[in-house]
């Protein structure tokens, strides 16, 4: 019994206790208003916001941006930015299938083109990086750039077209992993794993350590020895390659990829990291919280479909959802600063 | 004392909210696995068809969800009018509710089509009525949607290689070829043309292009100068017709695959009915004054209204009378000239358009 209060109370410290409380109560609340419906081959009457295929679709909407939300949080740790990474998920996806076009597909054509996805995701990210070191430009003019020439390149090359992927990496994408027909958990599983991946960099690696001390204090580091080329590169390796793999899941999911896939879906991005209180001007955010914060997200839109407001209220909703999220967030913050403050008198 | 009291409430919050969470993802976890072990819909016995009876369905409502490419474009705002105006009738005739349900993205994303296709099966619509943005994206949804037992039906712009049972719609490329053929009249067989194409990655509008090209390589005369892409939305498309315009002095036409430019008043001031001359697809209140004005002598309208009025009579059809569909059904879009266009602002007024000028109506 102490040892469970123990987990509980670690629990109820813990940085996502907050969003969680959010992301729960939103829920329950979307439960209870929802209405329901009955079922036409079962006869059973459903919630029409509780059941698994509501919930699953919800975590699939947000995985490609929570995925892509952890890459982005390590550079916003850094005290860094990236705006390009709507469009080099577009591009990778665009150049993937453009390789496999043609192709008979298979599991190697699965593999190929998450080799493709996650390849140019690391590239275009080693680009942004390099040329944030390099030209010592700051990276919103950096990546506001690529944003535009990545958009171009994968708009030349695809020629504007859709392109249809092969069968194959819709049935991986699409394995139902025995939950039935019409249930896809395998980008939300993509999703958990790559929070727990970032997770796991950023607080148990020396090298997460350090981009927590890049963004807490630069000039510290560098006096520390620190190689903030490398760590700043290396950031932007992360996101790229996040934003690689977003596109192999989220074009493989969807079955064929074009230029214009994921436009804008970097201020999602940013707005997940932010809303899981990663600080714009660096050395604080977390990549489970991003994670909840893309999930809090597709979740406010979703709660606008399934409770019937009106559609056009959307981007006035979710807008305040994210001030509002910040203010808490900080608030809270200011809050826990007096409190040590106070308890070091 | 007051922070001990609010350390005190946080710590409160904190605790049902955790509670809370652990519960709803508790909850999540277990019904995913109930469902999983269920009868999947698609496996499970089709119900037995049964003749419609007004008294027993009484009951139960149709809900058809409508999705369109943007519920910015007013184009699709008169579709759902159109469509909510089928519902009441039909709703009148049969005895059954129908409810139109509008799952509209506020701009075009093929991505968030394919996701609102599935929270609609998720929320128990019993069909969707869709303009796909992206025909690639949206195949798979409209194939999951029916192989959970929902029908779909496509309008405006169709995914042919999907289950849908029907698609409403005009030919794309005939009537590319048709603002050709007008605009080639208008210039004599002879001049310099622009095509204004709208966003690149619309299958529909690539179509409609193809059209006016390959009309326009018919006539010796005529010289496309390019094809000019952007964002849809009345400024930047009007925006777009000045900058080629200054590019490009010597123009004598505009092929328009959508009348975007023209729900702006910019062009009845900036362009010179006597040099140059458009043919837009669509004919909306805001484009009829380039008719009187004689910029644009001819307009080709898809009736919009009737992709909702449509759509939702021919999902009835299949979804409760169980008539036999066809697969195509053509629209045929409707001329509109100075000569014809009292009867079409007055059509225009009865399908619900309140800003149909009223010196149009009063026109023979």
């Amino acid at each position: 019994m102490p040892r469970a209060m123990t987990v509980l109370r670690r629990l109820l410290r813990s940085q996502q206790a907050g969003l969680l409380l959010i992301i729960a109560t939103l829920m329950v609340t979307l439960a209870i208003a929802a209405g329901s419906h009955v079922d036409e081959s079962t006869g059973a009457t459903v919630n029409n916001f509780f059941n698994s295929y509501t919930l699953i679709q919800t975590a699939t909407d947000a995985s490609f941006i929570a995925i892509m939300a952890v890459g982005a949080t390590v550079v916003i740790i850094s005290a860094g930015i990236d705006l390009s990474v709507g469009s080099v998920y577009a591009l990778c996806g665009v150049v993937m299938g453009l390789a496999l076009r043609g192709s008979s597909g298979g599991a190697g054509a699965v593999w190929l083109g998450l080799v493709i996805c996650v390849g140019i995701g690391l590239a275009a990210g080693a680009v942004n990086g390099a040329m944030v070191v390099g030209l010592r430009v700051h990276p919103f003019i950096i990546t506001l750039g690529s944003m535009w020439i990545l958009r171009g390149i994968a708009f030349v090359t695809s020629k504007a077209e859709s392109i249809m992927l092969p069968e194959s990496l819709a049935h991986f994408a699409k394995a139902p992993l025995g939950l039935g027909t019409a249930l896809y958990p395998v980008p939300m599983l993509g999703m958990l794993a790559v929070a727990a991946l970032g997770a796991l960099y950023l607080e148990r690696t020396v090298m997460g350590r350090h981009v927590f001390a890049l963004g807490g204090n630069a000039e510290a580091s560098r006096y520390s020895g620190l190689r903030l080329g490398r760590i700043q590169v290396g950031v932007y390796v992360l996101a790229g390659g996040t934003a690689g793999l977003a596109a192999f899941l989220g074009a493989s999911f969807y079955g064929s990829v074009s230029c214009g896939d994921a436009t804008g879906y970097e201020l999602y991005v940013i707005a997940s990291a932010v809303v899981g209180g990663a600080r714009l001007s660096g050395g604080r955010g977390s990549a489970i919280n991003a994670m909840l914060g893309a999930v809090l997200i597709v979740l406010i839109r979703q709660s606008i479909r399934t409770l019937h407001l009106d559609q056009n209220y959307e981007w006035i909703i979710i807008g305040c959802a994210i001030v509002v999220a910040v203010v808490l967030d900080q608030a809270s913050a200011r809050f826990a600063a007096r409190r040590l403050a106070e308890g070091e008198r | 004392m007051r922070n001990a009291r609010f350390v005190g409430v946080v710590r409160a919050v904190r605790v049902i909210g955790a509670v809370g969470a652990i519960g709803a993802i508790g909850a999540i976890g277990l019904t995913a696995l109930v469902s999983g072990c269920h009868q999947p819909a698609s496996q499970a016995p089709p119900p037995a068809p049964s003749a419609p009876e007004p008294a027993h369905s009484a009951q139960k409502p149709i809900r058809i969800a409508m999705i369109a490419k943007s519920s910015t474009n007013p184009v699709f705002l008169s579709a759902r009018r159109g469509a909510e105006t089928a519902a009441r009738d039909l709703s009148a005739k049969i005895g059954v509710p129908i409810e139109i349900v509008w799952l509209t993205p506020p701009t075009e994303d093929g991505q968030i089509q394919a996701q609102r296709i599935a929270q609609a099966v998720n929320e128990g619509a019993s069909a969707i009525l869709v303009s796909c943005s992206d025909a690639g994206k949206l195949t798979g949804a409209i194939d999951d949607a029916v192989a959970r037992g929902v029908q779909v039906m496509t309008f405006d712009s169709d995914a042919p290689k999907s289950k849908r049972f029907a698609y409403y719609g005009v030919d794309d490329f005939r009537v590319g070829e048709q603002v050709m053929e007008e605009l080639s009249r208008l210039l004599d067989g002879k001049g310099k043309v622009a095509i204004l194409a709208g966003n690149q990655n619309a299958p529909n509008l690539r179509r409609r292009v193809e059209g006016i090209k390959a009309e326009a390589a018919k006539s010796k005369g005529i010289q496309i100068v390019g094809t000019f892409y952007h964002n849809e939305t009345p400024q930047d498309s009007a925006a777009e017709v000045i900058r080629v315009n200054n590019a490009y002095p010597g123009i004598r036409g505009w092929a328009m695959a959508g009348g975007w430019a023209l729900y702006t008043k910019t062009l009845l001031t900036d362009l010179d009915p006597k040099k140059i001359k458009l043919v837009a697809v669509d004919a909306l209140p805001p484009e009829l004054p380039y008719i009187v004005k004689g910029l644009a002598p001819v307009l080709l309208a898809q009736s919009s209204y009737l992709w909702g009025n449509v759509g939702v009579t021919k999902i009835i059809d299949k979804i409760f009378y169980k008539r036999e569909v066809p697969e195509i059904i053509p629209m045929d879009p409707a001329r509109v000239t100075i000569d014809s266009l009292g009867s079409w602002a007055r059509q225009l007024r009865q399908w619900g358009f309140p800003d149909v000028p009223e010196e149009y109506l009063k026109l023979k």
